[in-house]
């Protein structure tokens, strides 16, 4: 049923595969190295390409991946278990050859392979053919209202022993008759004057409840009641929405978990049982905590007693060899490492999805000798995050202008943003960078909604034209700006421009748009009606560097109705970024990383001021470093 | 009295053993550098190229002649080449990975212990790829870190029917290069001032760009590692010979 499964190292080389069908299944597996873990979505686990599906692993402490791709339409629940035993099991088997890097012998694993298979299909199966049983009223939620108050979280034991102790006397007192009867006539014997009317009107109204059976059971479920609705007062738990949230969420979201282990319904239940049990033998109950506290403190002892039997040379094992990092042990310098990076203005939560992909690609690695889990953590972090600013295809706009030249087109640049982020500012220091190097310039005037809009463009073009006047240029006009008024349709005035610009053999067209929020639909369409129709080369999305959070919304929704609205088969969508105002941040770069990371594409341009020459390209590097000063 | 003094800095019994001991310290200074300076910093080939252009295939045959199935690699690769032709010792290859995203911090990594650069490319998908392929070449040209290694530029795959010969990729990469070195001069300088180009031109400004101008010596060879039309031949040479 699998099409492919293959183990190969993270420098490429396959170590062993398995392929149950007869295509060349090289590709999607190269495409899921590119997009998952070479764009750091590590939190993802699965992929789709075409009709396939894959799941991969990675290991490590050998540097090993291991995929498994089946078709989309099987849903085979066993993968995730069964990635892992293969992986046990290979690691077992040739631990000698993987430690010393010995990647390109002869492997054979197809026995254990089969086996290991067969037997994962095999507890699927069983497990899909237990029907699933109906629960008894015992075993339900509701009959179980008396003992739920009853139980007391062994963590939260210490702050509700008081508490949890007066509970667990007052309710088991009405259920079992002998010892209501004890308690009560102990009450009424050894109380005094005051409180021994209160009591005796209790055990009196306990005693008549006890002879309607039944009716016991409704007491017990009101008087716990109102404790139930004070703990829901005290903490309104968010809802999670089906069809929304982000990908944290997925978790709690999974209602697809095994029969056996069906969330905390069969903890419960258990629970409940033990519960009901061990109040009949009330006293019984409280000592078995306690003996179980023993237990733990035995074992406990018994952990420090080893790790303080080797002593000395404890001591130099910390410093020295093989230590493997752990999730424990990655957490605190995770979260420290999340903090300063929403510190520096990274979104929440890129910051997050950044975190979990690092401690997927870290956890079983074996550290080198004096090097802690912090140091590997930060390097890690920093290679991601170069990794993400690294452009993922070239950037030569000037080649690129060239090239088009030499087709007899014009090279289309449009800027699309909300309001506000500098687009016309920045499109005026790309015409003169062009300029500069001797491309000719058409200025699109389609923002035909801004007031002044048409004016300030043109005030560009004029000062432009006077730096670069025809005369220096053997008679042509490098810059001109083709503008149609205020109200008219942005997409025809676009049209328009590029037509004249073929006409008159310019080489560049910059296409200025409105601002737009991203939530607004009627404005999206029209940007996308614009894109669509006049299929520009390059489509830039202007985002200002003091955004902080809403800069991965502002993305995702303009990709959104870019491909929404755009019904075609391979939407454009936007095809780089401008970072502008960078020079109002010291060090806060962290809108680089979220924008880089929300889109995949790359930041072209950098703006940091507000004359001519302030247009920069990234240096990766230095962001980087200033992120992680 | 300063004569007292000055006599007494130039007694014998004094000035001898200062000048053994300085004598001591300059050779051993000097022994040091020998072993240590100049001849093991280097010795290291860094197989780079663009992603799918068959460099983990071809380290795979270089280190153990095998022929190995492989995918895009996201670590480097590294092991050991030994000389043959009768001579004695043996190189490091460093296979490194070419997707975009890796590459230029591999090179980064490894390039002060280059001594010699192999880049491979694909010539079925040469003339799709070509603008890429360029730029990463001239990006590895311009630094300064390899303005002395020699380059070897692979043409692999020539086992597919629409390989282009070494002659062709010679001329369309001179092409290339031609205009990339005007339009990387021009471009935007980084957001902390520093120059992506290094400040350099390639090659004479008077004249179109040619691999014979540039410092390194560049040469160019056809290769093919697939299993049953093997043909490594150049690129051991090569190899050979800068060891």
């Amino acid at each position: 049923m699998l099409d492919l499964f293959t183990i190969f190292s993270k420098g490429g080389i396959v170590l062993w595969y398995f392929q149950g069908v007869n295509q060349v299944l090289t590709e999607p597996v190269n495409a899921l190295i590119k997009t998952v873990i070479l764009q750091e979505r590590g939190s993802v686990s699965s992929f789709q390409h075409g009709s396939l599906t894959l799941e991969y692993k990675l290991d490590n402490e050998f540097e090993l991946i291991f995929v498994v791709a089946y078709q989309k339409i099987l849903q085979l629940s066993y993968i995730d278990k069964f990635i892992d035993d293969v992986r046990r099991e290979f690691r077992d088997k040739y631990a000698q050859d993987l430690r010393d890097g010995n990647v390109m012998r002869d492997f054979d694993f197809t026995e254990e392979f089969q086996r290991l298979l067969k037997k994962a299909e095999a507890s699927a199966k069983n497990q899909a053919k237990q029907p699933r049983q109906m629960r008894t009223f015992e075993e339900s939620q509701k009959s179980q209202k008396s003992v739920a108050s009853l139980k007391v979280d062994k963590k939260k034991e210490k702050e509700k022993e008081n508490v949890g102790k007066k509970k667990g006397k007052a309710p088991p007192e009405p259920a079992p008759p002998a010892a209501v009867i004890n308690g009560g006539t102990v009450n009424t014997g050894g109380g005094g004057g005051g409180e021994g009317q209160d009591t005796i009107q209790r055990n009196r109204e306990e005693f008549f409840k006890k002879m309607t059976g039944k009716g016991s059971k409704k007491n017990i479920g009101t008087s716990p009641k109102p404790e139930k609705e004070k703990e829901k007062k005290k903490g309104k738990a968010p809802t999670k929405w089906a069809h929304g949230g982000s990908s944290k969420d997925a978790k709690i979201l999974d209602f697809s978990g095994d029969k056996e282990s069906n969330g905390t319904m069969a903890g419960e239940e258990d629970l409940g049982d033990t519960e009901v049990r061990n109040e009949f033998v009330g006293d019984l109950y409280e000592e078995e905590e306690e003996e179980e506290d023993d237990d733990e403190e035995e074992i406990q002892q018994k952990d420090s007693k080893k790790s303080s039997g080797f002593g000395v040379f404890n001591m130099f094992k910390g410093l020295v060899g093989q230590k493997t990092v752990t999730a424990e042990a990655m957490a605190p310098v995770l979260d420290k490492m999340k903090d300063h990076l929403i510190g520096k203005n990274v979104a929440a939560d890129i910051a997050d999805q950044l975190c979990t992909s690092v401690a997927t690609k870290l956890e079983g690695r074996v550290l080198g000798t004096f090097s802690g889990v912090t140091s590997t953590i930060r390097q890690a972090i920093r290679d991601s995050l170069v990794q993400i600013l690294t452009p993922k295809r070239r950037i030569d706009i000037l080649r690129d202008v060239m090239e088009a030249k030499s087709q007899n087109r014009p090279y289309t640049i449009t800027f699309c943003g909300v309001n506000g982020v500098g687009k016309s500012t920045n499109l005026a220091k790309i015409c003169f960078w062009l300029v500069e190097n001797g491309f000719r310039v058409l200025i699109a005037a389609c923002d035909t909604f801004r007031a002044g809009a048409v004016e300030q463009l043109r005030t560009h073009a004029r000062r432009m034209a006077a730096l670069h006047p025809p005369e220096h240029h053997s008679g042509v006009k490098m810059v001109q700006l083709y503008e149609k008024g205020y109200g008219k349709d942005a997409a025809g005035i676009a049209m328009e421009a590029i037509n004249f610009a073929r006409e008159q053999r310019i080489d560049v067209v910059l296409v200025d748009t409105a601002g737009r929020m991203q939530d607004n639909e009627p404005l999206m369409r029209a940007l996308s009606k614009l894109i669509k129709v006049n299929q520009p080369e390059l489509v830039l999305f202007v985002g200002e560097a003091l955004v902080g959070n809403d800069s991965v919304d502002q993305l995702t929704k303009f990709n959104q109705a870019l491909a929404d609205f755009s019904s075609m088969e391979n939407p454009r969508l936007i095809d780089g970024i401008l970072l502008t105002k960078f020079d109002t941040i010291d060090d806060k770069v962290g809108a680089a990383i979220s924008m880089t990371y929300t889109t995949g594409q790359p930041v072209v341009f950098v703006g940091t001021g507000q004359t001519y020459t302030d247009l920069k390209a990234l240096n990766v590097q230095a962001v980087v470093n200033a992120l992680l000063k | 009295m300063p004569d007292a003094s000055v006599a007494d800095m130039l007694d014998p019994a004094v000035i001898v053993p200062v000048l053994v001991a300085l004598l001591v310290v300059v050779l051993t200074a000097v022994i040091l550098k020998f072993v240590f300076g100049g001849r093991s910093s280097r010795n290291a080939v860094l197989l780079v190229g663009l992603c799918d252009s068959g460099k983990t295939t071809l380290f795979g045959q270089l280190t153990e002649r095998k022929s190995v199935k492989t995918h895009t690699s996201i670590k480097k690769n590294q092991g050991t080449y030994n000389l043959q032709e009768g001579k004695k010792g043996s190189l490091q290859l460093v296979d490194l990975p070419g997707h975009e995203r890796l590459r230029l911090l591999n090179v980064d990594e490894h390039k002060t212990a280059a001594k010699a650069i192999v880049y491979l490319l694909d010539s079925s998908t040469f003339q799709r790829d070509l603008r890429d392929i360029a730029e990463f070449l001239y990006i590895l040209l311009v630094d300064a870190a390899l303005a002395k290694a020699p380059f070897l530029i692979v043409c692999n795959k020539q086992d597919m029917t629409l390989a282009k010969s070494e002659k062709v990729v010679k001329g369309m990469l001179e092409k290339e290069i031609n205009m990339l070195r005007v339009t990387r001069q021009a471009a935007l300088e980084g957001t902390d001032g520093s120059s992506g180009n290094n400040n350099t031109f390639l090659g004479r400004k008077d004249k179109d760009f040619e691999f014979t101008q540039l410092q390194q010596q560049v040469a160019f060879v056809e290769c093919s590692c697939l299993e049953g039309k093997l043909n490594i031949t150049g690129v051991e040479d090569w190899i050979n010979n800068i060891g």
